[in-house]
């Protein structure tokens, strides 16, 4: 019981680690253009 | 009188001595005589000294498209607002016209990053959109805007933009995070179930993890259906989002009282549903989102000057300044040179000129005006000078008068119906509740809980994910799909209507034919010479000479001393002759030699080139093409004529146009019209589709259903073809979803349906409507070969 809860609550906590990444690449626009990056790189 | 020295006597340097002959224009791209290297003209020799003062040669070497001719951009940029940044900088949006390659995007932001006081400049390639900011008390924006003009490219100012939607984003996103964590955790569940019992403990603990996962995807991420339902509750109608609503809660509270009381519960099919439900919102935010950025790109003006005259004191001449047009007010005279558009309505006290109206009447021969006539804002003044007393600025222009008239008619109209999807909603849920009681009235004698269970099982399945997904996702990619090809639309109605259409009915000035003048008839010597004369103005006739000398091949000769006298016209030395080029009869021009020999020259408003084939498109997919307009009747059958549509209606006026297709639709058929002028508003807005060209007034943009972005006719032929195709597919998909529902609604009324076969089926139906949205444009390129 204790091994299954321990693992489920690391993976939860990695979880929450991760939306809480996206959430501040959303914030801070990351996803707004997907389309010039990859455009711009090839000049750089 | 103004005169003007165009050619500026100072050649550009660097230059290797190769044999005489045709040379291209370094930067340009236009032919010209001469040795190689040689700039055709001084703001392409410009151009190229900043790129190569900035090191950015190898723009020459990489870029895979000629930019236009560099022409100054004279507006009251200032007058543009910009947002104020804490450490003192400022930023605005511009939309950037002609960035045709990756390398001009490049270039364009390089060169802008090098201007002095810039602090940022990005350039997108997807929008054409530059971002800038900079130090307001180093440079600005005017000095910015110019660096653009001098490579070529155009400066333009954007209106509201539409932002990208971060809130829809971060819903989805939590949902597809819940979505795979209650996968590993129902997966256990299931597989405990199907090996012979898991300890009832670690049931109980994956099912509260379960619900602590569904929860904020219940109350957060599915806000946007329950906020959608209730707004229509309250406006009295019963939109699709209500019976997704009911689906979502009756799941939710059912896996609440399940967790509780540890029997199987859909948390699983729930969270899976959302997020497949946000995902195609989010397509189709997307496809919406890149329409209307499209469409801002259309209506984004340079904010315009007008030169106005100063009376200077003790009865000298007039002085003249440059103001932004929103400083001018009534009484005020102003100067109006050729070529250049009226700002403001008013009356002519000085000068004469002839005056293209055809964005106001339709009528492309240009109008004679003279003192005491009235012009009106919008028209463009072909040739003359002309001072004007301003009688009406801004909103109160006729033309604005007209086109709000319009937009209000229109706003009117619009809004009463749905979409069919959304007429469909009262119909299923009444069905749905229906098919609940029945379920429930049958399994009640058996027992209270078996009822409940079935009758929960019922209103899971009938959530119409399906149904709900399949327009919006088809019009979305349709959208998308004409889009690439040139055709913009405002909705996903107007474009599912398009394909219903059966009588093609089309403007002529600006809409058949290209709405600008060219040359029509002239031999290629002397329009060899007229060419390397016009090659230095920006006037309307220079254009059309220049591009019909570069369109032959005809290499531009290099004219000396050319001097132009506006309203008079262009004269200047060729092969060491000296030569003039003057008005001849309405729609000729002469050039004239030091002998005084004559050549004539004509020009015409013409036939787009590919409005034949558009014409023949449009009849082979089975409708009628119609040629309305406001034009004399020899005009029209003649261009009528050339492009192959023999019914014609001429000298219409606004509202005989407009009566003609109501006289039509009353007779039921759909009309689709696509016009360009302040003249067209009326039929634009009557017609079952408008569509606006591009090019045309931004009055008529603003009233129509969809805009022409490309100078071309063809990209209605393909919205025809994909909005069939999309029409084709969302009837398909509406049969597909309501004969899942029907059957998965009696399979578990007869209580067949348990958690893990609603876990595979819901998702399942979702995704094949979105896979069939993908199809869209593969099927559309299919029928276009």
């Amino acid at each position: 019981m204790s091994g299954v809860l321990l693992l489920l609550l690391v993976a939860l906590l990695l979880g929450a680690v991760f939306a809480g990444l996206f959430c501040y690449a959303v914030k801070s626009g990351q996803f707004d253009d997907l389309d010039d990056p990859p455009e711009r790189m090839l000049h750089d | 009188m103004s005169l003007r020295t165009l050619t500026n006597p100072a050649k550009p340097a660097a230059r290797r001595a190769t044999p005489a002959g045709v040379a291209r224009c370094p930067h340009c791209g236009t032919a010209v005589e001469g040795e190689a290297d040689a700039y055709c003209c001084g703001g392409c020799a410009m151009a190229a000294s900043i790129i190569h003062g900035a090191g950015l040669e190898r723009y020459y070497a990489e870029r895979t498209s000629y930019p236009p001719r560099p022409e100054p951009v004279p507006a009251a940029w200032h007058t543009i607002p910009v947002e104020s940044a804490p450490d003192g900088t400022v930023s605005t949006r511009l939309l950037v016209d002609g960035l045709r390659c990756a390398s001009c995007v490049w270039v364009t932001e390089q060169v802008l990053a090098r201007t002095p006081g810039v602090a940022d400049a990005m350039v997108s390639y997807a929008t054409g959109r530059a971002t800038l900011r900079w130090d307001p008390s180093r440079t600005d924006l005017a000095t910015l805007a110019a660096r653009i003009a001098a490579l070529g490219y155009r400066p333009r100012a954007l209106g509201d933009d539409p932002r990208p939607d971060h809130d829809l984003l971060l819903r989805t996103g939590l949902a597809v995070f819940a979505a795979i964590a209650i996968m590993g955790t129902y997966e256990a569940l299931y597989a405990g179930a199907w090996y012979g019992g898991m300890a009832p403990r670690f049931a109980a603990l994956f099912k509260w993890v379960s619900l602590a996962l569904a929860t904020p995807v219940t109350v957060w991420s599915a806000a946007p259906f329950f906020r959608g339902a209730w707004t229509g509750l309250r406006h009295r109608i019963l939109p699709m989002d209500l019976p997704i609503a009911l689906g979502i809660a009756v799941l939710y509270l059912h896996g609440l009282v399940a967790t509780v009381t540890a029997v199987e519960g859909y948390l699983d099919s729930l969270v899976m549903l959302v997020a497949l439900l946000l995902i195609g919102r989010m397509l189709e935010a997307r496809g919406r989102r890149r329409a209307a950025e499209a469409a801002t790109s259309l209506v984004a003006s340079i904010p315009r000057t007008a030169r106005r005259a100063v009376r200077g004191g003790g009865g000298g001449g007039d002085d003249v300044e440059t103001v932004p047009v929103e400083d001018l007010a009534c009484g005020d005279q102003i100067d109006v040179g050729a070529g250049e558009e009226f700002v403001a309505d008013g009356v002519v006290t000085e000068g004469t000129g002839q005056v293209r109206m055809a964005l106001v009447t339709g009528e492309a021969a240009p109008v004679a005006v003279c003192p005491g006539n009235r012009v009106v804002a919008g028209t463009v003044l072909l040739d003359g000078a002309l001072t004007v007393r301003v009688t009406a600025v801004g909103t109160a222009t006729t033309v604005h008068a007209m086109a709000q008239q319009l937009h209000d008619a229109v706003d009117r109209g619009a809004g009463a119906s749905g979409s069919a999807t959304d007429r469909m909603a009262p119909w299923f849920t009444a069905a749905t509740l229906l098919a609940a009681l029945l379920t429930f009235g049958f399994w009640w004698q058996t027992g209270l809980a078996g009822a409940i269970a079935k009758t929960v099982a019922v209103l899971v399945v009938a959530c119409p994910c399906a149904l709900a997904l399949s327009e919006p996702l088809a019009s979305a990619a349709g959208l998308g799909a004409t889009a690439r090809r040139g055709l913009l639309f405002r909705s996903g109605r107007a474009f599912l209507a398009l394909g219903e259409v059966d009588v093609v009915a089309l403007d002529k000035t600006g809409t058949v034919t290209a709405g600008a003048l060219t040359v029509t008839a002239a031999d290629d010597e002397t329009l060899r010479v007229a060419a390397g004369l016009e090659r230095y103005s920006h006037h309307p006739i220079a254009r059309a000479v220049v591009a019909e000398a570069s369109a032959r091949g005809i290499p531009l000769p290099r004219g000396a001393d050319v001097r132009e006298e506006a309203g008079v016209g262009i004269s200047g030395t060729v092969d060491g002759r000296r030569w003039t080029i003057r008005r001849g009869s309405p729609g000729e021009i002469i050039l004239r030699d030091d002998q005084g020999r004559e050549e004539s020259m004509r020009l015409a408003d013409t036939a787009r080139t590919d409005a034949a084939g558009t014409t023949a498109a449009l009849k082979a997919l089975g409708l009628r093409v119609v040629l309305l307009t406001g034009d004399h009747p020899g005009v029209a059958h003649r261009i009528g004529g050339n492009v192959g549509i023999e019914q014609v209606i001429a000298r219409a006026d606004p509202a005989a146009k407009a009566a003609w297709i109501e006289g039509l639709r009353s007779r039921g058929r759909r009309v689709l019209f696509a016009g360009d002028g302040v003249n067209d508003g009326p039929a634009l807005a009557s017609a079952d589709v408008g569509v606006a060209m591009g090019a045309g007034a931004a009055s008529s943009v603003l009233v129509a259903d969809g805009v022409i972005s490309t100078p071309s006719l063809a990209p209605l032929v393909a919205g025809v073809r994909a909005s069939r195709i999309a029409a084709r597919l969302v009837r398909v998909n509406q049969r597909f979803s309501l004969l899942y529902n029907a059957l998965a609604v009696g399979a578990a009324a007869a209580g067949l349906v348990t958690p893990l076969v609603a876990a595979v089926l819901m998702p399942l139906s979702s995704v094949v409507i979105i896979w069939g949205a993908s199809r869209v444009e593969s099927t559309l390129r299919k029928e276009e070969r």
